[in-house]
């Protein structure tokens, strides 16, 4: 084991570096926002009464969630422009891969949620004569959204992991320019070590964030 | 939706696509169970009150969670060989990365369900002059084994999935094959989509056989 480190050849590059680093920022975040509305549509879906509506819901969910998500990335990027007869850059391929396919997992972070809350609450809401979409907002939400965070959060940080998958459609993530450092230094021990440290320290950071966060709506709840 | 699908290239697939599913089923066939051991070996060390034995498990699971498993497998088949010395088969990186990502994974699940027991439990095995591995395995997971195997079969879902992501490092499994067809043959719509209903018809028995025991124990207790 005579190797010497040299991480000097990754800080030369630092600059590609944070280029993916944002690039990773950037597509989980709009990743996340879109997955949320499709999550809210699948799951509304989903728990509707009418089979028409809730099975597809149902078969869109399990779908995703039996797929490899490389996959539904190569999906998108190759096969979704010659039937939708369009050009979609990297970016949107995997806009639309991560998107899809996390709002298909919020749907059932949601749903959980929603079902969670004893069916008393219903009936009380309904019988001081409330409609359904003011007992959704004042009584169910409520109650339901606390419940969600948790496994809310875990979702969207498996989603973090999972835009590094971007990389093999040559989006220029985090990892895919480390893939370029590589290539320019041949210190993959260093490069490698570096980005995964990265990520280690983001969603580590993150994580404390959202456990302080957790702790502010514990007490004022 | 002017493209035309093209069933022939699908038959002609089958048989390329065939090989992947063997490779794959060798992947998860061998690193769950290793994955498995691993985890359950750490869970101990993670549940003992030793810091120095503490400690390295936590940071060995918080390591592999706070990763993207796509980096974990370039790392062991780039970076990894360069403290190893020698080079590791796409193959061999592929394993070690899957195994330890699993077994960090099955660490947690382990632990939680070691610590679901009361502490009550361990003094009586004591008290009547049981071992620590025979108080484990004779009173403590007998328990807790019904109740951790919904999370178990979830993470062998997972590792299914995960594998495909062998295909980066060129391990010929079913996403691999799926490529190197959409390459030879320009048809990625019929390709990419038949990859996706393989993994679906592999994988959703298991997440089938997941939900009803997820929902058998649930009303047991």
């Amino acid at each position: 084991m005579q190797y010497h480190w040299d991480f000097g050849a990754v800080w030369l590059h630092k600059t590609m570096l944070l280029a993916g680093l944002i690039g990773t920022f950037r597509l989980a975040v709009v990743s996340i926002a879109l997955g949320v509305v499709v999550g809210i549509f699948v799951a509304m879906a989903r728990l509707s009464s009418h089979r028409w509506l809730s099975s597809p819901a149902t078969w869109f969910t399990e779908f995703y969630r039996n797929t490899p998500p490389i996959v539904h990335f190569f999906w998108f990027f190759y096969a979704l422009p010659i039937v939708a007869n369009i050009s979609l850059d990297p970016y949107w391929a995997a806009v639309i891969a991560l998107s899809t396919q996390s709002g298909a997992f919020y749907a059932e972070v949601f749903r959980g949620g929603i079902r969670s809350i004893e069916r008393g609450q219903w009936e009380g809401a309904r019988a001081i004569g409330m409609k359904y979409p003011q007992i959704m907002t004042r009584i169910i939400l409520p109650q339901a959204t606390r419940r969600m965070v948790g496994p809310f959060v875990e979702r969207s940080f498996e989603l973090l992991k999972t835009t590094s998958l971007a990389s093999t459609l040559a989006y220029a993530d985090l990892l895919y320019q480390a893939m370029q450092v590589n290539s320019l230094t041949f210190r993959p021990l260093e490069v490698y070590s570096t980005v995964a440290f990265l990520y280690f320290v983001s969603l580590l950071t993150m994580s404390m964030l959202v456990r302080i966060g957790e702790h502010r709506l514990a007490r004022y709840a | 939706m002017d493209f035309v699908w093209d069933m022939s290239v699908i038959e002609k697939s089958i048989p390329v696509l065939l090989r992947g599913v063997a490779l794959t089923f060798e992947l998860w066939i061998i690193a769950f169970p290793l994955g498995l051991l691993i985890g359950f070996l750490l869970s101990l060390g993670r549940v003992a009150r030793t810091p120095w034995i503490n400690y390295p498990c936590i940071a060995y699971v918080e390591v592999f969670r706070n990763t993207p498993v796509l980096i974990q497998l370039i790392w062991f088949y780039y970076a990894f060989p360069i403290i190893l010395g020698t080079q590791l088969s796409p193959v061999t990186a592929c394993m070690m990365g899957l195994v330890l990502n699993t077994s960090a994974y099955c660490t947690e699940i382990f632990r939680s369900g070691i610590l679901s027991i009361g502490r009550g439990q361990w003094e009586g095995g004591k008290a009547i002059g049981m071992s620590y591995a025979t108080t484990l395995h004779r009173i403590i997971l007998p328990q807790v084994f019904k109740q951790m195997l919904p999370a178990f079969t979830n993470r062998g879902i997972e590792l299914a999935k995960v594998t495909s992501l062998g295909s980066v490092l060129a391990v010929q499994e079913i996403m691999y094959q799926g490529r190197l067809l959409s390459n030879a043959y320009y048809r990625p719509l019929e390709i990419f989509t038949t990859v996706a209903v393989v993994y679906f018809v592999l994988i959703y028995p298991g997440s089938y056989l997941s939900s009803r025991l997820e929902r058998r124990l649930g009303m047991r207790d």
